[in-house]
């Protein structure tokens, strides 16, 4: 079992990672309109850009 | 009319019927100049594009105001080359109107870049300001079906942007630890049935703390720092039991895992805070915003004014700032008044509606007074200058909707009412189990039973039950074109009382119309082309009845009388009966009589003198007034007429809408709506109806206030609701959709108190196991969402 230890310690720095990048996309505005993006996603780009 | 019946093909931009006797393929105006504008620039795909069709509506501003210096200096900022601006835009629907407005900057040269943020009607436009300008765009916007207004609150968007960061952050720390928490306890309990040796359990203990305590700590910052404010201002809140549980808790559990004995709970804690921050993140969409005066009178009066020399009488434009009293303005046909004054010189026509909910134009001669606010429409005056600013009429007015909004107390509400008991209920059984089982067992066990209570009832289910039940009714009322700023408001509506409606605008169309046409029907389009060049309401009216293509030339224009020209080689004239005709015959007379019986404006049209026909203009009421105020009587609503408007044509659209003489009140000044809102409130639930300037400070004194389609940008901002549909039949699905989710939200109550109960005995009898606690806690707080999402409120079949 002690191989447990281990690998819990691992678990964890990766569930902080994910913690540490999610916090990077909300600081840098990426979750402040949840509402127009996934609309603007059904565009053709004919003139948008 | 001798057309045959035809069947009704619907609108081409909308797909409504068209009214009869409408030319065309559109049902009104707005329609037919949307859908050119949409065609003009080759943007067809927008009707692939879209979800729900709607009647289209624009205006005929000029947008002037946005190019003002004043303006530009608070709202736009630039960089090297391009400026930037944020626009709040009216009627954005879906997925197509995002389309539509993107696509703007193919239309204008020099518009480089629109960005839409559609949960907040607000975008972000970036142009050249070499290649064009801001009043370019706003009409371009207006075309397609968007009014424009100035997007008020950056600040506060910013402010609130940080904040929502926070939490999501916050929720995001939450969200990590319920995860990792929960595997850990999956071990512990499945070693509780298949055995575990005790440095691995202590181990996973161990790790538990480590993960809990930090992330539950950082995360749960929010509940703490409420529960202590409201604890020093000695108020009952929620979050007062929400920490006390979380605290004991996170306190108790570490102290087993040192200690080595005794349940931990982190797992059901962490879901917990995760599951609080999901409520408090719902409730935070959908807060109230609140405007200042200064930003609300910007909106109402113009911010520059034409100063005449007093010796020269020459004109120069200064801004408003710079005027004092005892200065001369001139006010030219078509503007705004800056100013309280009195005329100097000149006669003119004032459309005070905005101010007032007088449907006609009241006239002016030297020695009235005029007031900011109201619309020069028939010929230029010059003002003295009596108040500026916050001094005038309307200023005064504007501030007391800040102060009265501001005053207006928090309800208390329903939730922490109960959390308040919650709080005494609680503390009490942990204190009596404690010194129970000391007594029956040990002190340790006491203490053991005490905190399982303490973790186990705290009332995660209970917080959630207004916001979800909020959130639902909230979304599902805006699908149906009803906007309500917060959940304060849908509580203050739940119970009946009596309701105002103001009339201009409200129940009427608002503006006037030609309604009746007797003799020559021809005449309409000779009217029409003498009347095209005037700004005065009548004529505007009678344009509208009749496009023509006809032009009048020699125009002379008589105020208070009329207006006559030369159209085709006649003479025509359009006013007042006693003006236009010199001559005049029985019939006519007969039919002047039979309009003005009926409340109607008789407008007499002349051909060479000789009267050919009349016209009978009035403030139409609105279409589905009647079903609309029945249905608000049928759930117990008192309805009133509150009106600026002569008391006669208040009692005269009562009697047609079936409301009782006594309960229609004309001739009241904006100050006595407001008076007659407050003495209203001291007998029961107040909701004020309206859509004007007039409107907004009662609106914002009652319980709650109700701003219809169409209303004036300061009324939407002073109202709770705005009615984004046409129809006012809404009002009545509004109050009814409040009254449902009050009845949603105590069902929400019901539930987690039992959820609460059947737990807490558990602990009290010491029968409590973690394991339980962590099943019960979601299944408690999925019962309140299945139960807010069978709520009957905003049911687009009711």
């Amino acid at each position: 079992m002690t191989v447990f230890y281990l690998v819990l310690f691992l678990a964890l720095i990766g569930a902080a990672a994910a913690v540490a990048a999610f916090a990077w996309t909300v600081r840098s505005g990426q979750l402040d309109d949840v509402d127009t993006p996934p609309r603007r996603i059904l565009f053709d780009d004919d003139g948008h850009e | 009319m001798t057309a045959l019946a035809l069947a009704p093909s619907p609108c081409t931009h909308c797909g409504l019927a068209i009214p009869s006797g409408r030319d065309g393929a559109f049902c009104c105006a707005g329609c037919e100049i949307v859908a050119g504008a949409i065609a003009a620039h080759g943007l067809e795909r927008y009707y692939a594009m879209r979800e729900t069709p709607a009647p289209a509506r624009t205006t005929t501003r000029t947008y002037a105001e946005l190019d003002d210096p004043a303006f530009q200096r608070v709202h736009v900022r630039q960089t090297e080359q391009l400026a930037n601006a944020a626009l709040y835009l009216e009627d954005l629907r879906c997925t197509a109107c995002v389309w539509l407005v993107e696509s703007s900057p193919r239309c204008i040269p020099g518009l480089v870049d629109v960005r839409l943020d559609l949960g907040r009607a607000r975008a972000d436009v970036t142009w050249d300001p070499e290649l064009t300008s801001l009043p370019v765009i706003a009409r371009h916007l207006d075309r397609l079906g968007h009014a424009v207004h100035p997007y008020r609150g950056l600040d506060r968007d910013r402010q609130r942007r940080r904040e929502d960061r926070r939490l999501l952050v916050k929720l995001g720390v939450a969200g990590a630890a319920v995860g990792n928490l929960m595997l850990l306890a999956i071990g512990l309990y499945a070693g509780l049935f298949e055995g575990m040796s005790r440095a691995d359990a202590t181990f996973f203990r161990w790790a538990s703390m480590m993960v809990a305590v930090p992330a539950l700590g950082f995360a749960a910052t929010p509940f703490f720092r409420t529960a202590l404010g409201a604890l020093r201002a000695r108020r009952l809140h929620l979050d007062l039991p929400l920490s006390i549980g979380i605290a004991a808790g996170l306190g108790w559990g570490s102290a087993n895992v040192i200690r080595g004995v005794g349940e931990i709970y982190f797992d059901s804690l962490a879901m917990l805070v995760f599951l609080l921050l999901v409520a408090r993140w719902i409730v935070m969409h959908y807060q109230r915003r609140a405007s200042s005066a200064a930003e609300l009178l910007l909106a109402l009066t113009p911010s520059r004014a034409h100063r005449c020399h007093p010796a020269t009488g020459e004109l120069t434009d200064v801004p408003i700032e710079a005027l004092v009293p005892d200065d001369l303005v001139r006010v030219l046909v078509g503007e705004t008044i800056p100013v309280d004054g009195t005329v100097l010189r000149g006669t003119s026509a004032l459309d005070v509606g905005l101010l007032t909910g007088e449907s006609r134009p009241i006239d002016v001669a030297p020695g009235a007074s005029v007031h900011a606010g109201t619309v020069n429409v028939a010929a230029p005056i010059d003002v003295l200058v009596t108040a500026v600013g916050e001094a005038t009429r309307v200023g005064a007015l504007v501030a007391s909707i800040e102060a009265l909004g501001a005053r207006r107390a928090p309800i208390e509400r329903l939730v922490d009412r109960i959390a308040g008991r919650f709080v005494v209920i609680v503390t009490t059984a942990a204190a009596l189990t404690l010194v129970g089982w000391s007594f029956l067992s040990s002190p340790a066990t006491g203490a053991e039973h005490a905190m399982a209570l303490l973790v186990v009832t705290c009332p995660c289910a209970l917080a959630l039950a207004t916001p979800l039940a909020v959130t639902v009714a909230l979304g599902r009322a805006a699908r149906r074109g009803v906007l309500i700023k917060g959940a304060d408001a849908l509580e203050r509506m739940a119970t009946p009382g009596v309701m105002f409606l103001d009339k201009t605008g409200t129940v009427t169309a608002g503006e006037l119309a030609v309604v009746s046409w007797r003799g020559d029907l021809d005449a309409a389009a000779l009217a029409s082309a003498v009347e095209a060049a005037s700004a005065h309401p009548i004529a505007r009216a009678l344009v509208r009845h009749a496009a023509t293509a006809l032009v009048a030339t020699e125009l002379r224009e008589e105020l208070g009388r009329g207006i006559a020209g030369r159209v085709g080689g006649r003479h025509v004239a359009v006013g007042s009966p006693t003006w236009s005709a010199t001559r005049t015959s029985p019939t006519i007379d007969a039919w002047i009589a039979e309009l003005a019986e009926r409340g109607e404006t008789p407008i007499v049209v002349a051909v060479d003198g000789v009267p050919v026909a009349v016209a009978g203009l009035t403030d139409p009421i609105r279409a589905d007034a009647r079903v609309a105020l029945d249905e608000l009587a049928a759930l117990g609503w008192q309805v009133e007429l509150l009106s600026g408007d002569d008391p006669r044509v208040v009692r005269r659209v009562g009697s047609a809408l079936g409301i009782p003489p006594r309960r229609c009140h004309g001739g009241v000044t904006p100050e006595a709506k407001t008076a007659a809102v407050a003495a209203a409130l001291s007998r029961g639930p107040v909701v004020m109806v309206g859509d004007g300037v007039n409107d907004a400070a009662a609106m914002a004194a009652a319980d709650a206030g109700i701003a219809v389609s169409g209303s004036a940008e300061i009324a939407i901002e002073a109202a709770d609701v705005y009615l984004r549909s046409p129809s006012i039949r809404a009002i009545a699905a509004t109050v009814a959709g409040a009254r449902a989710t009050l009845a949603t939200i105590k069902r929400n109550l019901r539930f987690s108190l039992g959820y609460n109960l059947a737990v807490g005995t558990l602990a009290v009898t010491g029968l409590i196991h973690p394991l339980i606690a962590a099943a019960v806690m979601p299944l408690s707080s999925l019962t309140v969402l299945a139960s807010s999402l069978r709520s009957r409120a905003f049911r687009s079949s009711p």
